[in-house]
């Protein structure tokens, strides 16, 4: 294995053996799982040059030019490539595997037959270490106390690069692994990127995954996220967000932004969070979401059925099924397991509960959460005052209100660096 | 014209041409690091240091001063903006840019520097303390465990407030300086004519007084507040007023530390070897509560600033070197933050326990005169990074606040190298 730090500054010479520079960089195109070597760039008394690295071989002490002639290979350079030594080392990386940004210390290479790879980034202490030139005497010292250094490499397959300002251009890097991850992970990562950075990856992720991951971001910064994205793009991603979650983040948002922003979604999920964003946030009404399952009263079980079939709610809608009259008043709900064992012409209203716990949409989120906690629900109604159903409040609406105080210890952190 | 008509137009731009009614509110939103920052500047050290040199010096440094703050006001606001501009925190610039060598010589730099600063706090709460009364074996080891505490279990914004309150003891000085009335002509002269008499104490006099009014803890923790509170460019402009007030009111706050230490200390030839000589600047305003007044003042800043420094240092140098840090984390998950963070907690402590109680006050100028030593090389950082325009692009620092920044620069290193000629040559 061959490090960055060991072949940078090595010697480089002309077929007839005279100095002519001295290694400053090598450049890939990272497309390939494991990118090759394609060009080289050395330094020399009359400025950079660019070669083609095939054009080099390896020598005792350094590279050698095979032929004086070769042509310059400056035009070549995509400007997607990446200077290794510029771009990557001391830079940020994404390693998805752990889900966390980390820095890369020295890149690890892999000479075979002539063609280098990137194969990993060293993100540990030897990596450091060889930077500075004292891998060898920190070994010794730790073999002195019977220990090994340990290594930290990432397999370069695992690594997501982050975009880098190059004299103002911006390099635009596919987040493609990236966007495999679970949106918390992503949530997680985005989170330690600055804001030139988190833009490319929301600009990047499907819709869909992009409403999932705002929804797992912190509420401040989903708020600036928000901010900075495209106002159709912002629009779209509220839309695809639950209707409680999309309020929450606009909430946080000026008004006039909040505004525009609700104008440009779609008029119907648009309506809705406007109608959330009237109750106080702290209440049953704010933290609710608009999105539940009512199922008229005068069905037939099997009638029931056959509308699930036809809606094909999302699976955390079908945990409870609640049962209306004409005016939407809550009546009952009713379980999926009710509806399966039930004979298909069982009217709705003898398999249904008709007791259901239901709050109000001004009852404090405290009071909620208690009540969901204390009955271990998994979600509960919520209607006005003639008990029209307005939306429900789930378990993960109020899962942060039921932790013990100071788990987020994040906040610290913030201000105390 | 509506959005609509133009969907690609981004919120941002949107925001930007809201009526300004909405400006003071943007100023309130971003308002906050500067003057926070402004506020941490005048810790045990600043107190300590505006005092000692007013009752040895009169008025005869305030120019300094003067071209210190505006020195400060510079490197503050070219900092923040760094922060807006790039959302990276100084040391991660630094890393970036130029490397691990470089990385390490910085990181050092500020590691000394504080871990000096960590022990004045120290020094600070046991002489504050000292004046009712308790010795420093009980309430250096008693703040360390308070602050440990602290940071681990409690929400550190509860914490800032509860002692930003008795930092306001501070607005005394003001109120001191108007009662006791000095020389205003005296003032105004020290503020413009510059005079340095060339002997070791005077220049450690001097180096302290830079070095505590420039530190370059100050510098880090402005940029890291600006990124994590997520100001912008567009932003900007507001954070930059911020800036510049605490800035301003830091040095404006030291004037009159200086001016009634100057006044009340310097003409009875009372040089501050302890708090409670320190105290009797206040006595015009206070008489005999001067004590509990400048105590409760010095007491509040000093464990705010001890909570504060070994937190912003270990995850400056953890964030540099790509460390895990975080303070939920254990010593198994973030060995170097955690070692770091309590290392600075305890040596500080160690040192002012071990250290003669009636120079805990000598300890505290000499921590400032490191700063001041070291914040030449801080401070080459800055310029660097805040002129290079593959950074910082349009918003590079111009010629005029380049050639401002540089100026402090020199006037920073010169009276350090001045310091150690003088050391080697022996002219105590």
């Amino acid at each position: 294995m061959l490090y960055l730090s060991e072949i940078k500054r090595a010697k480089v010479v002309d077929p007839a053996g005279i100095e002519i520079g001295r290694l400053l960089d090598v450049a890939v195109v990272p497309k390939e799982q494991f990118p090759a070597v394609q060009w080289a760039i050395l330094r020399t008394p009359g400025g950079e040059r660019i070669v083609r690295w095939s054009d080099l071989e390896r020598v005792s002490r350094g590279y050698r030019l095979k032929d004086s002639a070769v042509p310059p290979a400056a035009g070549e350079l995509p400007p997607e490539a990446l200077r290794l030594g510029r771009d990557l080392v001391d830079k940020q990386i994404v390693d998805t595997h752990g889900a966390k940004v980390v820095r890369v210390n020295d890149l690890q290479l892999d000479d075979k037959q002539g063609q280098l790879r990137l194969v990993g980034a060293d993100v540990g202490l030897r990596g450091i270490l060889r930077q500075v030139g004292g891998e060898r005497a920190a070994e010794r010292v730790a073999g002195l106390l019977g220990r090994k250094l340990p290594r930290g490499i990432i397999p370069w397959h695992l690594v997501e690069p982050l975009e880098s300002r190059q004299q103002n251009v911006r390099l635009t890097l596919p987040h493609a692994k990236l966007a495999l991850l679970h949106p918390a992970d992503i949530a997680d990562i985005v989170e330690e990127m600055t804001a030139d950075e988190r833009l490319a990856v929301f600009d990047q992720l499907d819709v869909e995954t992009a409403a999932e991951t705002l929804g797992e971001v912190e509420p401040e910064m989903q708020a600036a996220i928000m901010g900075d994205l495209d106002g159709e793009r912002a629009a779209d991603i509220l839309e695809e967000m639950d209707p409680d979650e999309a309020a929450d983040l606009l909430q946080d948002l000026p008004e006039e932004t909040r505004e525009e922003l609700i104008d440009l979604m779609d008029e119907e999920e648009g309506a809705d969070v406007e109608e959330l964003l009237a109750y106080p946030e702290d209440s049953a009404g704010g933290i609710m979401t608009t999105d539940f399952l009512a199922l008229p009263r005068d069905l037939t079980t099997g009638q029931a059925i056959e509308r699930l079939r036809e809606l094909q709610p999302d699976p955390a809608l079908v945990y409870y099924l609640y049962v209306v009259d004409g005016e939407g008043r809550l009546d009952g709900n009713v379980s999926l397991r009710d509806l399966v064992v039930a004979q298909p012409d069982t009217p709705l209203t003898t398999v249904m509960n008709p007791n259901v716990l239901r709050v109000e949409a001004d009852t404090p989120k405290e009071e909620v959460a208690a009540l969901i906690a204390k009955y271990d629900l998994l979600a509960l109604p919520v209607v006005d005052a003639r008990r029209k159903l307005l939306g429900t409040v789930t378990v993960d609406d109020v899962v942060e209100l039921m932790m013990p105080r100071g788990w987020k210890k994040r906040s610290l952190r913030s201000i105390a660096r | 014209m509506t959005v609509a008509s133009r969907p690609r137009q981004t919120l941002r731009a949107v925001r930007r041409r809201v009526p300004r009614k909405a400006a003071f509110a943007a100023f309130l939103g971003v308002m906050g690091p500067g003057l926070i920052t402004g506020f941490a500047g005048n810790d045990a050290g600043g107190v300590t240091t505006y005092t000692s040199v007013g009752a040895r010096y009169g008025y005869a440094m305030l120019w300094l001063l003067l071209l210190s703050t505006a020195g400060l006001v510079v490197i503050q606001e070219m900092c923040a903006r760094m922060g807006a501009v790039t959302g990276k925190g100084l040391s991660d610039l630094i890393r970036e840019k130029y490397g691990v060598r470089w990385t390490i010589v910085a990181m050092l730099a500020l590691l000394i520097a504080n871990g000096t600063n960590v022990a004045a706090e120290y020094a600070g709460i046991a002489a504050s303390l000292a004046l009712i009364g308790v010795p420093s074996t009980i309430s250096v080891p008693l703040a360390g465990i308070a602050i440990w505490v602290l940071v681990v279990f409690f929400s550190y914004k509860v914490v800032e407030r509860a002692l930003f309150v008795v930092i306001l003891a501070f607005v005394a000085y003001p109120i001191t300086a108007v009662i006791a009335n000095p020389d205003w002509g005296a003032v105004a002269r020290g503020l413009v004519i510059p005079t340095l008499p060339v002997e070791q104490a005077a220049l450690i006099a001097a180096l302290a007084l830079v070095g505590t009014t420039i530190t370059p803890y100050m510098q880090f923790y402005i940029q890291a507040s600006i990124v994590d509170k997520g100001v912008d460019p567009e932003q900007y402009g507001y954070a930059r007023l911020d800036v510049l007030m605490g800035s301003v009111l830091t040095g404006v706050n030291a004037l009159f530390m200086i001016v009634v230490a100057g006044h009340v200390l310097f003409p009875a030839g009372i040089s501050v070897n302890s708090a409670a000589d320190a105290a009797k600047a206040l006595s015009p305003l206070a008489g005999e509560q001067a004590g509990i007044l400048f105590g409760a003042g010095l007491l509040g800043a000093s464990l705010l600033a001890a909570t504060v420094m070994p937190l912003s240092t270990s995850y400056a140098i953890c964030e540099a070197f790509g460390w895990e840090s975080g303070i939920s984390k254990n010593f198994r998950e973030a060995p170097v933050f955690m070692g770091l963070f309590t290392l600075l907690l305890v040596a500080g402590g160690v040192v002012v326990v071990l250290f003669p109680q009636q120079l805990l006050i000598q300890l505290i100028l000499a921590s400032q005169a490191v700063n001041g030593l070291l914040l030449p090389i801080v401070l080459a950082f800055i310029l660097l990074l805040a002129s290079d325009r593959s950074i910082m692009g349009g918003s590079a620092n111009g010629r005029t606040t380049s050639a401002i920044g540089w100026g402090v620069a020199t006037m920073a290193s010169s009276l350090s190298v001045g310091y150690v000629i003088v050391t080697l040559l022996g002219m105590a």
